[in-house]
């Protein structure tokens, strides 16, 4: 790069050093073609002594120069100041909204360590009164970053992506969260107010929250394991009628060839290890307390399967 | 129903020898499951996911529709381009003129369409589905601005000529900084094209010109690769912008060195353009 910004430079100077005079010697003053290239000319070593300052094309000199020439070349350089200092805004807004993702990533990993309790043997209600102790803390995140962007309505999306991997993750917190505790999905508008997005002008994109709930289920098979190494024999039953229904959910989804599909094409594996966890209880007779309750309900699960 | 199983499981778990948080645990599983079991599952389930489909549903088939009316603006912009490089000395006025009906017809047509699919959507969201063709345009009618006046056309001019293609009901479709850049930096290699078929034909004057707009314009971008959205492909984008910019000043300096070797040439040809007989001894 570095080189080439080299040849690039000396290239100018080579070609341009002969230019002026001969040209004019060949044409007489040609004030459109020859007066710009002074001002070429100079530029690189300009550039490299105040290259950051925005209003470093002092026209003045050149315009003086170029009085005569071409009309356009004023409109020009304004034009690209103004661009400059528009994009420069742009750069300002994005590393403030760096910043508040920096914390929501943070937040989310402190969700994350809380949620891994439940691996631990931790009784559930600690687990989920730590992990729910975060979602005040992303909510605040969420409202700090939407001040931000009211200050440039309409250009949610173009930033966007900024925030868009963390959001997926923080979805699939409180999915998982809310799952431990409800033994159901959480909705789009239930994640939405959990994080504080549910207003047309700062909401949850509905495909980052799908994303989200499938990060949830890559979750469950390691759920599944640990929870019957743990001794609880009838959680494999639970959670394939839970990914069962959540697959199910999904196949009514027409997704386009992108990240959401790649994702939902890994649903089928969540749903076939915990698939195997349920069929390894249950020839074992682990489950067999379940079967003896509840006729009614492994009648049920035996109909998923078959639709399944 | 569900509840009675639950409360069964409970006091059949606790007649039983299980440690004490295991118990503790499907308690309120099941406490917290009778208060949200009773509102069913599947059904709600099934409902809101039938509304996320016809969500996806409507905006896949608007990025879809989107997507199209890009790729007709980039196709007929080519055309406009192929158009303005059929330029020869003797048919500057047709020829431009013919590229610019063609870009009117551009817009009128196909941009337009591309601002009615875009109606009443968030531009942002469904940028990358319309940013090349909107690319291309800018491309094609920043090249037929510089062939006619010499100037560049801003981006405030080419908005205002959009305006008034979309209902006042909406908000116009306004070309993004950063699309107009990105087809400004592709506009380049047009120029390119361009001075090195002027040079062939002898206009080096001309082709003198457009190396001064080109380093202009690249000299400008230098500046804006930071702090554009997307600073890797501004960066490989200027990398091909300078290729042009040398190539143009390379096929100038061809020419202005050899020019003394064809001095006796000068004056036989078309007085206007004494270098006419050597530009076709350069190898570009």
């Amino acid at each position: 790069m570095k080189s080439a910004f080299r040849t690039g430079c000396s290239t100018i100077s080579r070609s341009l050093n002969p230019n002026p005079p001969s040209l004019s010697a060949l044409h007489g003053l040609r004030s459109a073609a020859v007066a710009p290239s002074p001002r070429s000319l100079r530029a690189p070593t300009f550039r490299a002594a105040s290259s950051a300052t925005r209003c470093c094309c002092s026209s003045s000199s050149s315009s003086s120069a170029m009085s005569g020439g071409e009309a356009s070349a004023l409109p020009l350089e304004k034009q690209f100041e103004d661009f400059r200092a528009q994009l420069e805004d742009s750069v300002v807004l994005r590393e403030r909204i760096r910043a508040v993702v920096l914390e929501i990533e943070s937040t989310a990993r402190l969700m994350y360590s809380s949620l891994l309790l439940v691996y631990l043997s931790r009784p559930l209600p600690e687990v989920l009164d730590k992990s729910k102790a975060h979602i005040g803390t992303l909510k605040d995140n969420y409202s700090r970053l939407a001040d931000i962007l009211s200050e440039c309505p309409d250009q949610y999306y173009r930033y966007h992506g900024d925030w868009r991997s963390e959001t997926q993750t923080a979805v699939s917190l409180l999915a998982f969260t809310h799952y431990l505790e409800t033994g159901n999905l959480l909705l789009h508008n239930e994640a939405g107010e959990r994080l504080g997005l549910n207003n047309s002008q700062f909401g949850l994109d509905l495909e980052d929250y799908l994303v989200g709930v499938l990060f949830m289920s890559n979750e469950l098979p390691r759920y599944v394991v640990n929870q019957v190494t743990a001794g609880d024999y009838d959680c494999p039953r639970k959670v394939l009628k839970f990914l069962t229904e959540l697959n199910a959910a999904f196949r009514m989804l027409n997704l386009r060839n992108d990240f959401l599909r790649k994702k939902f094409d890994g649903l089928k594996y969540d749903l076939r290890r915990v698939e195997e966890v349920y069929y390894d209880v249950k020839i074992r007779g682990l489950a067999s307390d379940e079967d003896s309750t509840g006729d009614q309900r492994s009648k049920e699960i035996n109909d998923s399967e078959v639709v399944h | 129903m569900k509840c009675c199983s639950a409360i069964q499981k409970i006091v059949l778990m606790a007649s039983d020898s299980k440690p004490q948080r295991l118990r503790q645990w499907a308690s309120f599983q099941s406490s917290a499951a009778k208060k949200t079991r009773t509102m069913t599952t599947q059904s709600s389930l099934k409902d809101a996911f039938s509304s996320y489909a016809d969500d996806l549903n409507h905006l896949n088939d608007k990025r879809e529709k989107v997507v199209k009316a890009s790729r007709d603006i980039t196709a007929n912009s080519k055309k406009v381009i192929f158009q303005v490089h059929r330029i020869s000395k003797s048919n500057k006025e047709e020829v431009l003129e013919k590229a610019h009906k063609d870009l009117a017809a551009v817009v009128d047509q196909y941009v337009a369409r591309l601002v009615k699919e875009l109606r009443g959507s968030d531009f942002w969201k469904l940028r990358r589905a319309y940013s090349p063709g909107i690319q291309e345009y800018v491309e094609a009618a920043t090249l037929c601005r510089f062939c006619k006046s010499g100037t560049l056309l801003n981006l405030e001019e080419m908005n205002a000529s959009l305006s008034s293609l979309s209902d006042p009901s909406h908000k116009p479709l306004q070309i993004n900084i950063l699309d107009y850049i990105l087809g400004l930096a592709d506009l380049t290699g047009e120029l390119m094209r361009l001075a090195i078929g002027r040079i062939s034909d002898g206009e080096l004057e001309y082709a003198q010109k457009i190396c001064t707009f080109v380093r202009e314009i690249h000299r400008e971008l230098t500046l804006l690769v930071p702090r554009m959205d997307e600073p890797y492909d501004m960066k490989t984008k200027m990398e091909t912008m300078l290729q042009s910019v040398m190539k143009i000043e390379n096929a100038c300096f061809g020419v202005h060195v050899r020019k003394s070797e064809y001095n006796p040439l000068l004056g036989s040809g078309d007085p206007s353009y004494p270098l006419m007989g050597v530009a076709g001894g350069i190898d570009l």
